[in-house]
């Protein structure tokens, strides 16, 4: 690497595997941020069985997928539990969505009851509902002491009931997390989880400029990030905001 | 020759006028209420024609179905010499368009649903409109597309004595949910329908191991090796895993998303030979051709509008007008001679401008939609419309899938990118991050966006839109600007 010259490793763990609802654009709006400002990426495309050092990386996107490819995803991630855990803890980067979110959980529990092991990094556990929940939401998170609202679209079937853990942020408009207790997504160290497809990232830049903050910070690097122009971001929120709030 | 499908596909023929033979329940309540339903579907067909308003391709199904629920069987039943379904993910209007064709051409009074009215109310108003007072319809043949989540509920009703089947992509999935739910749906309802026989596309992994797993006779169609259609994507692959045993699929070559030649290197389940097969394939400016191989004989097909998917289309037709005995030279000519449906590669003419109106629903199809783009000559205009209603999909993460890191690439192509609909300005969010110069990208309403893009300077103007945004387009679309070619309007019953 040269001197003063910043690359961030960003890790794209299963592209092949997990394809579902558009989720790669999260990778895509952290990536072109990055670029716009002139820091250089590396992205990693980790599909079943490749090596990756988790700890190497600064920013990890783990999706979701149909049944199937959850459990080939599951039983891969399952042998690189240790690592991954070492790097969460180390302060890595990680936004995980959907199916991937749940996985990093206690356990997921069917509706006949089985209980299928999770990774157990994070404080939580779902279970299988019997309606999906289906539809646009709006949720308030705080990025730096600020309020922000970002919008998104969830379509599971588990609830997610969290424990010594934060939630990422306030449903306002939606089901979030279970449909009951108002909370969305779960936030632990650096890892941001939700259920928001749409995907959450190129709509809600705000948030996509913490995360690369974030990673920039934990590298000791200077986090401060140029402004650019979110005029396209902002009218396409204000129009679901709009019709999802009033 | 003939006899050799006819073999395949025993039923078609002969037998299975026992099957729609069987006449409606005679009793006097069931037959009271079809005669209300017909007069009140009538009526309602009637209002919406006077008032002007929308298709009422939905409305009067619906209303009958409600009154007199036994309705759709027993006009149905009433085909003399049987159903043919088609279902899948993309092409499906286009193809039961050109089966209608074929079979029109070859002599026989048709019933046909209208474009995209595929849901069981669609289909029952198809009938309906063909159906006389006293509730009999006068028809050789019904064809029907019909929707992957309603094949099931229209099949209780409706017996197909053929299913094509075109290919299983991700479509609208907070509809659906998951594909591999979606395909098994479609697999119990066809285990249910003794003596069916099948139209597969070969090339698709989800779609050919249906013969199989149904116990059914199945005719295969499918695309040989070729190389003049570049193919753009290989990001939208749904089906690259074993549907037996879950191992990544090894691919020999193929077209386009998962479709292509391939075999499993764990169970073996490989792309079963192709009983009609297109080879040398090139695509014209408006057309594309292929050599046919089949047991008809070698024949050269001809597809008046552009688009690899289009040639999978005709050759589904071409393998449904054999299987139902049609003679290969009236098919060639019926398929040479189809036009398309509104949005499906419509042409216009703005000022010696040439305007295309194109449907997408999907990153499969919407992939197609550029790689066609990128295919015309000069420079381009481009119109992009997506609305989110519950037709369209209300979920539009999915436009995240399909590629338009293409138009980075080609963009001194591109004239300029309109984006409009319900979600034009997220739409443009997606151009902004595939890369595309922003200063291209404009954000208008509907009636601005296509005089953007008629007065343009490309050489052509291309508008892709969802479902629900493609009416409201073409209705614009057709103030400014000719239609082209005459757009086949289907009547019911010819």
């Amino acid at each position: 690497m040269q001197k003063g010259k910043v690359v961030l490793k960003v890790c794209h763990l299963y592209p092949d595997l997990l394809n579902l609802y558009g989720d790669r654009g999260n990778v895509m709006a952290y990536v072109r941020r990055c670029q716009w400002r002139g820091i250089e990426v590396e992205v990693h495309r980790i599909n079943l069985g490749d090596p990756v050092d988790f700890r190497e990386m600064d920013f990890l996107f783990l999706g979701g997928g149909s049944d199937r490819e959850q459990n080939l995803m599951a039983k891969d991630l399952e042998n690189r539990r240790e690592l991954l855990q070492a790097a969460v803890e180390d302060g890595l980067v990680v936004l995980a969505i959907c199916g991937g979110y749940q996985l990093l959980g206690k356990y997921y529990r069917t509706l006949e009851g089985h209980v299928i092991p999770g990774l157990g990094l994070l404080d939580f556990y779902t279970e299988a509902g019997r309606e999906r929940m289906i539809g646009n939401v709006v949720v308030e998170l705080e990025i730096e002491g600020e309020h922000v609202r970002v919008t998104g679209f969830e379509n599971h079937a588990g609830r997610t009931f969290l424990g010594q853990i934060s939630p990422l942020g306030r449903v306002l408009v939606g089901y979030g997390n279970n449909g009951e207790d108002g909370t969305e997504g779960a936030r632990y160290k650096n890892v941001f989880c939700s259920y928001l497809h749409g995907p959450l990232l190129p709509k809600n830049p705000r948030l996509t400029d913490h995360l690369i903050s974030l990673a920039l910070m934990r590298r000791g690097l200077p986090a401060e990030l140029a402004p650019l122009d979110d005029r396209l971001e902002r009218v396409a929120a204000e129009v679901m905001l709009k019709r999802l709030l009033m | 020759m003939r006899n050799e499908f006819q073999q395949q596909f025993q039923p078609l023929t002969s037998d299975f006028q026992t099957s729609n033979s069987k006449g409606c329940r005679k009793d006097l309540a069931f037959r009271l209420r079809l005669i209300i339903a017909i007069l009140v579907a009538k009526a309602i067909m009637w209002l919406v024609r006077l008032l002007g308003r929308g298709k009422g391709s939905s409305l009067p199904g619906m209303v009958a179905l409600k009154i007199c629920p036994g309705i759709l069987g027993c006009l149905a039943r009433q085909a003399s010499r049987g159903v043919v379904m088609v279902t899948g993910t993309n092409g499906k209007t286009t193809t039961n368009n050109m089966i209608a064709r074929v079979v029109r051409e070859a002599g026989y009074r048709v019933v046909v649903n209208a474009e995209g009215a595929n849901l069981i109310t669609g289909v029952t108003t198809a009938f309906l409109k063909a159906a006389s007072l006293s509730g009999r319809v006068d028809c050789d043949y019904a064809l029907l597309e019909v929707d992957e989540a309603s094949f099931p509920r229209v099949t209780r009703q409706v017996y197909p004595n053929i299913v094509v089947i075109t290919n299983f992509f991700r479509d609208q999935l907070d509809r659906y949910g998951e594909l591999d739910k979606t395909i098994s749906l479609i697999r119990e309802a066809l285990v249910q329908l003794p003596g069916t026989g099948l139209v597969l596309n070969a090339d698709d992994p989800l779609v050919a191991p249906l013969a199989t797993s149904t116990g059914k006779e199945a005719f295969y169609y499918g695309l040989g090796e070729h190389h003049q259609v570049a193919s753009f994507s290989a990001a939208a692959r749904e089906g690259r895993f074993c549907p037996h045993c879950g191992r990544e699929l090894f691919y020999a070559y193929y077209h386009y998303s998962q479709l292509g030649n391939y075999r499993c290197p764990g169970c073996g389940f490989s792309r079963p030979l192709a009983d009609v097969e297109g080879t040398e394939v090139s695509q014209g400016d408006h057309r594309i051709t292929c050599r046919l191989r089949s047991p008809a004989g070698s024949h050269e097909l001809v597809i008046p509008v552009p688009g690899l998917y289009n040639l999978y289309n005709g050759l589904a037709a071409f393998s449904a007008g054999l299987s139902l005995g049609v003679e290969p030279g009236v098919i060639i000519g019926a398929l040479a001679g189809y036009t398309p449906a509104t949005g499906r590669m419509e042409r216009f003419l703005y000022r010696d401008k040439p305007v295309l109106l194109n449907l997408v629903k999907n990153p499969t199809g919407f992939n197609e939609g550029l790689g066609a783009l990128l295919s015309l000559p000069g420079t381009v205009d481009v119109l992009i419309a997506i609305n989110d209603n519950d037709a369209d999909g209300r979920d539009i993460s999915w436009l995240w899938d399909v590629d338009f890191e293409v138009l980075e690439e080609h963009h001194h192509r591109l004239n300029s990118l309109v984006c409009t609909g319900q979600r034009g300005a997220e739409m443009a969010v997606r151009l902004k991050y595939a890369g595309v110069p922003l200063d291209k990208v404009v954000v208008e309403n509907m009636h601005r966006a296509v005089e953007h893009v008629l007065n343009g300077s490309g050489n052509t103007a291309y508008l892709l839109a969802t479902y629900t945004a493609l009416w409201p387009l073409e209705r614009i679309l057709s103030g400014y600007a000719k239609r082209e070619s005459r757009v086949e309007s289907l009547p019911s019953v010819s």
